[in-house]
């Protein structure tokens, strides 16, 4: 017993990192609805702003701590709401996660334009040291704790206990929760609902710039990645406190840290389920949680009541077209397309006919984020789980058993589809950003537990996969496999917009549109999501499969849980809701960090002759695309076909004017028309 | 190739004394007909043939300059930064430039591209259709390389770091050290604790293949090699991210471990040492990939004593090797870091000025490789203990001979070179393993 004891309580100090973030996202999430995905990249930017005053310019430490704190922390608060979440209060909870997930992509990357991670090393804690520079020891209870660890938990004591007072016994705590569920009630009854937004905004800043602060001492250097992993493992002490209760979370982060240290201390470290099970533990917490507390199963998002008001999203501006546009859009599209075909085949080098097979590979597995994003109105986290199950699935099918690549592809997509459908099947109750959290959980999981086994991706050697053949046809050159991976596209589209036009693709619309009134019709709102994630799935595992075999193989770093979350950041800023979309943002992941490495400096130093450009750098990629996920809220269809309708509406304009011309005159030899008869005035 | 994997230790030795001979004859210029080469105190060419240089109809290659490009991964969200490299290439192109060239013709990095989100294969295609390069160097990544079938298809010589599974078997992929072996034994590590004094081992690595691989070595040396030391602790099953390492270094009390090795990250080391630390745990950490002189100025007190390795001769080499000498001369002239990637950059681009030497003035892309293949040892001028491009490709060739340097940790962080004999940095083992006792004893570098 008294091991057990000893091995729980060792996990506290870092339980309390756990909790000190969970806390954090809490917070967030109960005073402004969203679930901040981006709470670490805040924490980064403070840790910088640290860093730089104390370490680069010599500030002292508390100095620096109220710059980053309490000077920095409230202003990005405050810049996040004035900007950004004021005009979400009344948008779909899930709208609010994907601007999250926005910042999370582009904060970091802005940052390291300005702050080169890679000459930096570790932040100086805020407890003071001893005389060898060395964080200063304490005995407590038989334990021995460091100054940075002690710090931490005199933190998250006083800011649970704080937060607690605040939320249970003043008007403040309590206004600002009423402006989470409905700002516009809480403005009828007279209180400033901009202002206590901005507040709440501000307060939750500086708790993830404390975090920042605090949890630098943990990481051998300063870099946003380090802060990522450590806010994805404390996400499932938040589900603990049902993402409202600090309390909870505060629980939920210590029982974290006091399990990991139980697992450490008493399962073998050399059995597979062990090596599995321990570093996925908050993932697995996660999942469970998710699925089975009570607190969350009946959890209705906070949603504000009168967001029914709202008008719907726009349709698509296709549909919206003259038939004149639409044969005129098509026709251009050919035109384009064939062109650049023609050219591929003919003329440009493999380097663009690599670049265009990538385009077209992303562009596929893009497809399936259309389908569970832009049709089911659901986002998932783990398409790239999907994408690795169907390449591991089609490598090891076409390695171990000889199995004809083309067939190992479509065994691995329909793989990935089964493993789709299981995992809707629980999550099917959950719905909005508790699935997405869901999907989240299961793609770590996959890639701590199944990922590192040999049998599914091959360990330290990855499974290859050659070119695919149909009879005498060989795929072996890139030309030939750059034409299948576009049958492929061609193949997947027309079923996306089969599916779309079809009745389960109506039956998703009724069910985004409202699930109850959609099961009074008699639709089957589970049966349709289901297919949506199986099929969604399949096309993930199709792609990954042709990315492995673009490679030659499947590389486990090609489908990470980063990688899928720049996936969905991407497709839905360029656009969710149609396959022409899902192309866009293929291209545009292959094309545009060659636009910022050669066309817009070549382009540049064309136009002006006073200043040599250089090669732009290419992490500006993720924020452009991360900056154009937060206004996913405001144009739910992504930011082109937002512009498409705006242009396909002047476009008609200007048709129009050509079509409202006056009548030519009159032609002599026809004769005038009779007026009608009238009736005699009397 | 065509030599026997395993070399006796006699033949060895008459390659490091080729090796010498062809080094020797390079710095003064007179080697494979007239490769001009640089030398400390200056530069020595051969004078071009009464003639002129032959011409060469090779891709990337003019009458005045050989064009070469390299590919690392640089601004990759999901991993670290490596285009410290290009700056060891530029160091040592700027030598030899100095110095003539190479057979009249000057030595251009053209292009320094990024793989950004692991797009190396079309990068690689870039260095071929836009850049026009000759060879590609260097490359640096650590998270896969699947430009190499294409450059191996074509033929195409390459230098880079050695990470990954896809440098073995690949006669025109040379990279820092032979192929790797993850979950191989060697003599190295046990020999390394013996001479220490350490008795108890801990073994610590993350749940993912590379990380375990490298342990089961570890682990699976210790049991070759009895005599040395035991593991008394393995715990295999860390993850990413993790920083609390409290029970682990309390069991290894318990375990009385006074030798920690790891195959583990930077921020594991960091928190691990932490923890030992805190909990007294008087052992020494094993820190193969522990050379970052800025981290250890900042974390000198947390590591001290700790011993780390490196596959090339650190600059803190006392009589320093030749190559040393002139990589710290040019990384400084050229204003470049003094980082472990910018001297593998200058120990590829020192590989391939030496592939070119062997291949002649008449040279093309398979010369070079063949050349390298089938000429003596490399060593990079002392930089690097001796290869055998003969044997080193395949991956169940373990590389035991001269695994790499060692070094202490000082209190200020400064590495003091340990284990060093008559002036050698590289402690070297018999490459036969048949021959090599199991004792660890009857080594002494």
């Amino acid at each position: 017993m008294d091991e057990f004891i000893q091995y729980a309580l060792r996990g506290i100090p870092f339980g309390c990192v756990f909790a000190l973030v969970a806390v954090g996202l809490v917070l967030t999430y109960k005073t402004s609805g969203v679930f901040n995905l981006a709470f670490g990249a805040q924490a980064y930017v403070c840790a910088v702003v640290y860093y730089v005053a104390h370490t680069e310019h010599g500030w002292p430490i508390w100095a620096a701590f109220i710059l980053s704190v309490v000077i920095v922390g409230p202003i990005i608060g405050l810049i996040l709401d004035r900007f950004l979440f004021r005009h979400l209060r009344t948008a779909p909870a899930i709208a609010r996660l994907v601007t999250s997930l926005g910042l999370l992509v582009a904060i970091p990357e802005a940052v390291k334009i300005f702050f080169d991670e890679s000459s930096v090393t570790s932040v100086v804690g805020v407890w003071p040291t001893d005389e060898f520079d060395l964080p200063r020891l304490y005995r407590v209870f038989g334990y021995d704790l460091d100054g940075d660890q002690l710090a931490t938990m005199v933190a998250v004591a006083v800011v649970a206990v704080g937060l607690g007072l605040l939320f249970r016994y003043t008007a403040l705590g309590l206004r600002m929760r009423a402006v989470v569920e409905s700002p516009r009630m809480t403005e009828l009854n007279g209180i400033n609902a901009d202002r206590l937004g901005a507040f709440a905004w501000m307060l939750s800043s500086a708790l993830a710039g404390l975090a920042g602060v605090l949890l630098g001492p943990l990481f051998a250097r300063l870099s946003g990645n380090n802060y990522t992993t450590v806010i994805v493992a404390a996400i499932a002490a938040a589900a603990f406190g049902r993402l409202t209760s600090i309390p909870l979370a505060l629980l939920g982060g210590l029982l974290l840290g006091m399990m990991q240290g139980l697992l450490a201390g008493y399962l073998p470290s050399d059995s597979v389920f062990t090596q599995g099970l321990r570093p996925s533990l908050p993932f697995i917490a996660l999942f469970l949680l998710l699925l089975f507390w009570p607190g969350l199963r009946s959890k209705a998002e906070i949603r504000d009541p009168l967001s029914g008001v709202d008008p719907p999203p726009p349709g698509l501006a296709a549909l919206d077209r003259s038939a004149f546009m639409t044969w005129g859009t098509r026709a251009f599209g050919v035109v384009v397309g064939g062109t650049v075909f023609f050219f591929l085949m003919t003329a440009l080098s493999n380097y663009w006919v690599l670049t265009f097979q990538s385009a077209v590979i992303y562009s596929i597995i893009f497809l399936s984020i259309t389908v569970i994003t832009g049709m089911a109105g659901q986002v998932s986290l783990c398409q790239a789980t999907f994408a690795a199950i169907g390449a591991y699935g089609a490598a090891q099918l076409a390695q171990q058993y000889d199995v004809p690549v083309l067939l190992a592809l479509v065994i691995g997509a329909v793989v990935a589809a089964v493993v789709g459908a299981l995992l809707a099947i629980p999550s099917l109750r959950l719905g909005g950003i508790f699935l997405t959290l869901a999907t989240f959980a299961f793609a770590l999981m996959f890639e701590n537990v199944l990922q590192p086994l040999g049998w599914v991706s091959g360990g330290t050697r990855p499974v290859k996969l050659g070119r695919p053949s149909i009879g005498p046809i060989s795929f072996a050159g890139e030309r030939s496999f750059l034409v299948l991976c576009l049958v492929i596209l061609v193949v997947v589209s027309v079923l996306v917009i089969l599916v779309r036009r079809g009745t389960t693709g109506r039956y998703l619309d009724a069910v985004r549109g409202s699930e109850v009134a959609a099961a009074s019709i008699g639709i089957n709102a589970s049966r349709a999501r289901i297919t949506a994630f199986a099929f969604s799935a399949a096309i993930a595992g199709l792609g990954g499969g042709l990315l492995a075999v673009q490679n030659g193989q499947a590389r486990p770093i090609d489908y990470t849980y980063f990688i899928g979350l720049f996936w969905v950041v991407i497709v839905v800023s360029l656009g969710a809701r149609t396959v022409e979309g899902a192309v866009n943002a293929g291209m545009g992941f292959m094309l545009f960090p060659i636009f910022l490495s050669q066309w817009l400096p070549g382009l540049l130093n064309i136009i002006q002759p006073w200043h040599e450009f250089g090669p732009f750098p290419v992490g500006l990629q993720f924020v452009f695309f991360g900056l154009g996920a937060i206004t996913y809220a405001r144009h739910p269809e992504g930011v082109l076909e937002h512009q498409k309708r705006k242009s396909t509406a002047f476009t008609e304009r200007q048709l129009d004017r050509f079509r409202k011309e006056p009548p030519a005159p009159p032609d002599e030899n026809v004769p005038p028309v009779e007026p009608a008869l009238t009736p005699a005035e009397p | 190739m065509g030599k026997h994997p395993r070399q006796t230790g006699t033949r060895r030795r008459l390659a490091v004394v080729v090796t010498g001979v062809t080094v020797l004859a390079l710095t003064l210029g007179a080697g494979f007909g007239g490769v001009a080469t640089a030398t400390d105190s200056g530069s020595t060419t051969t004078e071009e043939p009464a003639g002129g240089w032959p011409t060469v109809d090779q891709p990337g290659v003019s009458d005045t300059d050989i064009r070469v490009g390299g590919v690392t991964s640089t601004t990759n969200a999901t991993q670290g930064r490596y285009d410290t490299a290009y700056d060891g290439v530029k160091a040592y192109f700027a030598m030899v430039n100095k110095a003539g060239g190479v057979y009249g013709r000057k030595l251009k990095l053209v292009a320094e591209r990024d793989d950004v989100m692991l797009k190396n294969k079309q990068e690689v295609q870039a260095l071929i259709d836009q850049d026009n390069v000759f060879a590609v160097l260097p490359v640096a990544n650590i998270a896969g390389f699947s430009g190499a079938e294409v450059l191996q298809a074509q033929g195409i010589p390459a230098f880079g770091i050695n990470y990954n599974e896809e440098w073995s078997n690949k006669d025109a992929m040379f990279g820092d050290r032979g192929s790797l072996c993850f979950d191989c034994p060697g003599i190295a590590l046990p020999w390394v604790a013996k001479k220490l004094g350490k008795k108890n081992v801990a073994v610590l690595a993350y749940a993912v293949p590379q990380s375990k691989g490298c342990a089961d070595g570890i682990v699976n040396s210790f049991e070759e090699y009895k005599g040395a030391a035991k593991v008394a602790f393995t715990d295999t099953a860390l993850s990413f991210g993790n920083a609390d390492f409290s029970v682990q270094v309390d069991k290894m009390k318990q375990a009385g471990v006074d030798f920690v090795t790891t195959c583990v990250d930077q921020n594991a080391v960091f928190n691990l040492a932490k923890e030992m630390r805190k909990q007294r745990l008087d052992a020494t950490q094993y820190l193969p990939d522990g050379y970052d002189p800025e981290f250890m100025k900042q974390n000198g007190k947390l590591f001290e004593d700790s011993i780390v390795s490196t596959l090339f001769a650190p600059v803190e080499t006392k009589q320093k090797p030749a190559g040393l000498k002139k990589y710290i001369k040019w990384i400084k002239k050229t204003g470049g870091p003094v980082t472990s990637n910018s001297i593998t950059g200058w120990i590829n681009a020192d590989q391939f000025v030496t592939g070119l030497g062997l291949a002649g003035p008449d040279f093309t892309r398979q010369k070079v490789i063949d050349g390298i293949n089938n000429g003596p040892d490399f060593t990079a001028n002392g930089l690097i203990p001796p290869t055998d491009w003969s044997t080193a490709h395949t991956e169940s060739d373990p590389q035991i001979g001269c695994p790499g340097a060692y070094m202490q940790v000082a209190a200020n962080g400064a590495f003091k070179p340990i284990f060093v004999k008559d002036g050698k940095i590289f402690p070297c083992f018999d490459n036969d393993l048949a021959s090599v006792p199991k004792n660890p004893l009857e080594y002494e570098g």
